[in-house]
This record gives structure tokens, sequence and C-alpha cells, in this order.
């Protein structure tokens, strides 16, 4: 994007009554042409949001920080510079670089990092915080030749190292990565120096746009995808298990197939991380789970589920593989070595992403590698993202005696020893029930999404309540699948927002939730937020058999029909 | 209108984008109240970008409106 196109894409007309989107740029330098780019990007992100940046003081990066009021803002994207770690280490101020001076600037940088970590850990309590590290340069200040290391410079380093390790581990704050930022926008072309020195701005302006693109993305994240469908044969492994036998796959350094084996241990690592791994494969199913026992395979059988093995088309596989995951194609990519079977799935399902795995084409396969880790990765894994595949595998019993309408019987039910805990502390930082809040499931009562601002503003208000609930049963724990929050108002309830991860489903929890929330308040009757959305299709049955009519907007259950009309609840329940 | 004359409208119009084109044309730092100091840098820096050239800054006290610009602009890509 050059700046003629950032100027044209934010001035483009929004309505009226759009949305607000303010983010606070916190950069020690004049915020010029990042501020306009950082805008543009965010418009091509939120197309339909009004942005609003507000910036900081000229030079002043840790008191901008530091007067900062977080609430209100729905971001903050911090542009951190040396010269904002000591004015010595930029051009503009001419403060020394003789030896001695150099030697205090290495202790004088470390503690404008403490304040500056203070502040910024301070702010993400109440936003997201996005901060990008300093990306230009240190200037020729060190005694020793730029192409040998000096102490002063590589201590300067780890102070930096230090101070974004720590960073890293707040929830709130997401740091814009240096490498990746290396590969779009070569280090050696971002300083521009006569603007640096004529007008304050230190960046070239497509360093300027590169930048504001990162944290825009990292401001606006999207949501992960959720599940990775693989093939076998020269995809996982190299060889035709069919033909070459068990012990005729590969995946090693003496096979030349290491590629195969790359491909197996990303797949593991992504499968820890809580990221469902399913395999499509034409093939002899037993043949298959032998080659599974193999102990030197590096994608272990236990991480895998289920397995669609068989001779049928590819896309019937993958139609199962869904109904196990009860995930949407568009949360799912299909890796497959043949394009004929990857476009045979695309065909079937059009949102998927479908990839060739080109075994022959090493860098192929490694950008492979590094764009799934795009698409799969997350700022954080939770104890959801541990036991996901377990719930998974052992909710195959319940949808197996689930009946025609989509129910499990009230014996199943019994025999489930299902235990439901409820939570009613307002936590603000609880960032399972915020992620839950806001994703698109089935079941979700308006699709409306909340800002971290939205969200902390909301939980501070007396009259609301939040609500998360945690299941298991003797199938296993499926962990916090839902979230209610609403306001209360002498013994009405408004709900909000309710979301239930779909791994829930067929067990009642929707009616044991709205059943304790009826009784916690003391409630006669509650009205529900509702809106109709592409993909909310559950919610509209659950309140169809409750009210006996299509919910509409501003639904409103009375506690004497829902105890009418509930089904027999089996749960034991606690309140935490 | 020449090609030079389109393009310097949109750069123009990219900066100060409450102009109507006719008004871009008669534009001058005493014609439109927003053309400040800031305004004079994006302006520059569209400039740059758009006619891939650099424009001195000690330039800019004289780049005071449309036609100075034009007429600048005209000897440099010439």
């Amino acid at each position: 994007m050059n700046l003629i196109e950032a100027l044209e894409i934010s001035r483009k007309p929004v309505a009226q009554d759009a949305k607000l989107l303010r983010i606070f740029l916190a950069c020690g330098f004049t915020p010029l042409h990042l501020q306009n780019f950082l805008t543009a990007h965010l418009r091509q992100l939120c197309p339909e949001h009004r942005i609003e940046i507000k910036t900081g003081l000229f030079g002043d990066l840790a008191g901008s920080l530091e007067r900062l009021d977080a609430n209100g803002l729905d971001g903050l994207a911090v542009a951190l510079e040396w010269s904002d770690l000591d004015s010595r280490l930029g051009i503009r101020e001419m403060g020394g670089w003789k030896v001695s001076d150099v030697n205090e600037v290495v202790s004088s940088v470390d503690l404008q990092l403490s304040r500056l970590q203070r502040a910024l850990t301070t702010a993400a309590r109440s936003v997201t915080a996005v901060l990008s590290l300093p990306a230009i340069p240190l200037p020729p200040l060190f005694y020793t030749p730029p192409n040998i290391n000096s102490a002063e410079k590589t201590k300067l380093l780890l102070s930096l190292a230090k101070f974004a390790a720590d960073l890293s581990e707040e929830i709130g704050i997401r740091i814009v990565d240096s490498q990746a930022l290396d590969a779009i926008s070569p280090p050696s072309a971002r300083f521009d120096i006569k603007s640096e020195i004529l007008s304050g701005f230190p960046y070239k302006l497509p360093h300027a746009s590169t930048l504001a693109q990162s944290m825009a993305s990292l401001l606006q994240a999207r949501s992960p995808k959720k599940g990775l469908i693989t093939d076998l044969d020269d995809t996982l492994w190299s060889g035709i298990l069919g033909e070459v036998g068990i012990e005729g796959i590969n995946w090693s350094l003496e096979h030349h197939s290491h590629i195969h084996g790359l491909y197996q241990q990303f797949l593991a690592s992504l499968a820890s991380a809580g990221v469902l791994v399913g395999v499509a494969s034409k093939n002899d199913a037993a043949l298959v789970q032998q080659a599974f026992d193999r102990k030197d395979l590096l994608l272990k059988k236990d991480k895998v589920f289920p397995f669609e093995v068989h001779w049928h088309r590819k896309s019937d596989s993958v139609q199962r593989i869904l109904k196990s995951w009860n995930i949407g194609p568009e949360a799912v990519i299909f890796i497959d070595d043949s394009p004929m079977e990857a476009a045979e799935v695309k065909a079937a399902f059009p949102t998927m992403e479908c990839l060739v795995f080109k075994k022959d084409d090493y860098q192929s396969v490694w950008d492979l590698l590094v764009n799934l880790r795009a698409s799969f990765g997350k700022t954080a894994i939770s104890k959801e993202d541990a036991i996901r595949l377990e719930s998974l595998r052992s909710a195959a019993p319940l949808l197996d005696a689930l009946g025609q309408d989509g129910n499990a019987s009230d014996e199943f039910l019994k025999r489930a020893d299902a235990f439901v805990s409820f939570d009613f502390t307002k936590r603000p930082k609880d960032s399972r029930a915020f992620e839950l809040v806001n994703k698109t499931n089935q079941f979700n009562l308006n699709g409306k999404r909340f800002s971290e601002s939205e969200w902390t503003k909301f939980l501070a208000e007396p009259a609301s309540f939040l609500v998360t609930v945690t299941y298991q049963d003797k199938y296993g724990p499926l962990g916090k699948i839902a979230v209610l929050l609403g306001k209360v108002h002498e013994k009405k309830l408004h709900v909000a927002a309710w979301v239930m991860s779909c791994r829930a489903f067929s067990r009642r929890i929707e009616h044991h939730s709205l059943k304790r929330l009826f009784e916690k308040f003391d409630a006669d009757e509650a009205v529900f937020d509702f809106r109709l959305t592409e993909r909310n299709g559950p919610t509209q049955d659950f309140f169809l058999e409750l009210a006996g009519e299509p919910p509409q907007p501003g639904l409103k259950i009375s506690r004497t029909l829902f105890l009418e009309k509930a089904p027999p609840l089996f749960h034991r329940v606690e309140e935490t | 209108m020449s090609e030079l004359d389109d393009r310097l409208t949109r750069c123009f119009a990219s900066v100060f984008p409450a102009l109507v084109p006719d008004q871009i044309h008669r534009a001058s730092v005493e014609s439109v109240p927003n053309w400040d100091s800031l305004a004079a840098v994006t302006l520059i820096a569209v400039l740059e970008e758009e006619f891939n050239t650099p424009i001195d800054l000690m330039e800019m006290p004289e780049l005071t409106s449309y036609h100075a610009v034009r007429d600048y602009l005209q000897k440099q890509i010439k």
C-alpha cells in the first residue's frame, strides 16, 4: 500500500452509525505516515468501522503510556525505537557518543525499559496492546567497527530481549515478531535519515506501511483455524502403504524422505497445541492402524481423531470428520499430495482451505508449514486446548446415541454421570470466557462480538452478571464450554450474550444453564437479545422448543414456561 | 487536463479530501485552511511517491499552491 492509497482508504465514507474503533498510537517520533497507514490497514480489516487514532507527545513515549487512560480504547499500538530508551541512541539530540557515554547509555536503557514495562503492563489490563520493538538500526556510536560484535550493543539487545520476553507472557500484550517483520521489510531499507532529521519521522514509507499492517493485524487478530485433515501416502509418509508395506513407508534422512518427518513433527506440534488432526486416506484400514503402531512415527495414533480410511470419496471422509469434530469447513484445512483429491474436497466444501503437499518441492513444503502456523497459531494455550481431542473422542458414544432429532435419550443422559459447574464470578481477565463470547458458534444468541474494552466495561456495571459453565461426564471433561452475559433488574434477566461450544451440544447443558440462571437471581422472566444469524440454527431450535414459535429479537421466556417445557435434567450441579 | 494534472489532482485530493477538483486547481496555502505544516509534509511524501522523484524540503516554502507544485514537478520530471 502506498501513501496515496492509504489516505484514500482512510477517507472512504462510513455509515453514520458505524461503530467506532478507538486506537492509541504511542511512539516517541512524529506519528505522521505511520498513523495514516495504521488507519488505512485497520479500515481494510474492519471496513464497517470508523477508525479514530489518538497519539501521544513527541519524544515522550514512556510519559504518553503512563498518562494513558486505557478505558474506552479498543487498542493500543506502541512503536518503540531505540531513541525512546535513551535519546543518545537516536540522532536528533546530541547527547554524546563518547566511549564513556556508551557505557552510561547501557544502564539508562535498563531503567527506561523497566518504566515502559510497568506502563505497558498497566495499560494491558484494560486494553489489548500491540508492541513493535526497535525496527531501525542502532546508530554508529560503538567504538567497534560495525561488522564486529560490541559488548555494549549485545547488552542492549539482551536487555531488550528480556523486556520482550517478560511482556510476551502478559495476556493482553502482543509483540510484533521481529523475524517476521524482517522477512517482509528488509532492515536495511527502513531508516529514512532525511525524514528523521527534517520531520522527526524515521521510517521510509514502505516500512511504515508494513509495520502498520503488522500492528493492525495483531490488533484485530482473526480466529485461528481449528482442525487439519491430512492424507497419508506420500504426505504423512513417503511411499504407498498398500504397495510397499508397513516397513516400506519412510520419513528419514537416509531415505531422502525427511521432509515427511518434518511434516509429522509439525502435526504433532499442532496437536499438542489443541489443533484437531484427522486422517482422510484411501487405504486399507487395518494396514494404516499397523503403520500407526510404528514407534518411530512422530505423530502418534492417540493424537489423531478420527481416522477415515477406506476407498470412498475424500469429500465423504471430510464430511464425517467435520461431523465428529462438530465444526464448520471454514475452520479446517485439508492437505493431500494429489491436486485432484484437493480439488474434489474443495468442490464439496468451497469454504475449506485445501492445500497440496508437494513432496518433491522442499521450499513449497517449508512455506506450507509456515503458512499452517499462521493459520493455526494462537496467543495462549488454554486448559480446553489440552482436553479438546479427548473430549471429542469420548463424545463418540454420545453421537452414536443421538436419535434422528439429534437428541440423546433420557436413559443415555441419566447414565452419563454428568456434572455441571456454574461460576458466577465476574473476571474480566478470564481469557477463555472472553474467547467463547466472541466465537461465532452455532449456539450463539446473536453473533455479537465484544472488544476487550466493551467486555471490561460491561462487567464493571453493578447489575451485570457473567456465568461460565464447565462440564464433564463419565466420558471425560469438556472444560469451560459456555458463557452467559447479561444484566438483572428486579427479577427480570436481560441476556445480552450466550455462547456454547458445539462440543457440548445434546447434553441439555443449555437447559440447565437457563434453569440455574432463573434460580440464582430468583427471576420470573428472561429477555434475550436474540438475533438471527446465518449459523445460529441450534439456538433458534432451542428457543422454538421452549416458546413454540421461531424466536424474534427481544424474545421473552417466563420461568413458568421454561419449567413447563424443559426436558428432564440429570446433571449433578455445583456452583463455584 | 494533462496526465500530470490528473496525477497531481489525485495527490492533492488524498491530502485535502474536502476539496473538489476545481478548488484543487486553485488551491494555495492561503485558500486552504488545512494546509498546515503537517499537511505540507504529507503532500510532499505523496508527491515523491507518486512521481518517484525526491523533493528537496528546502523547496517547501516555495511550494505553496497547486500551480507552484505543478511548475516545480514539470521541471523535475522533464
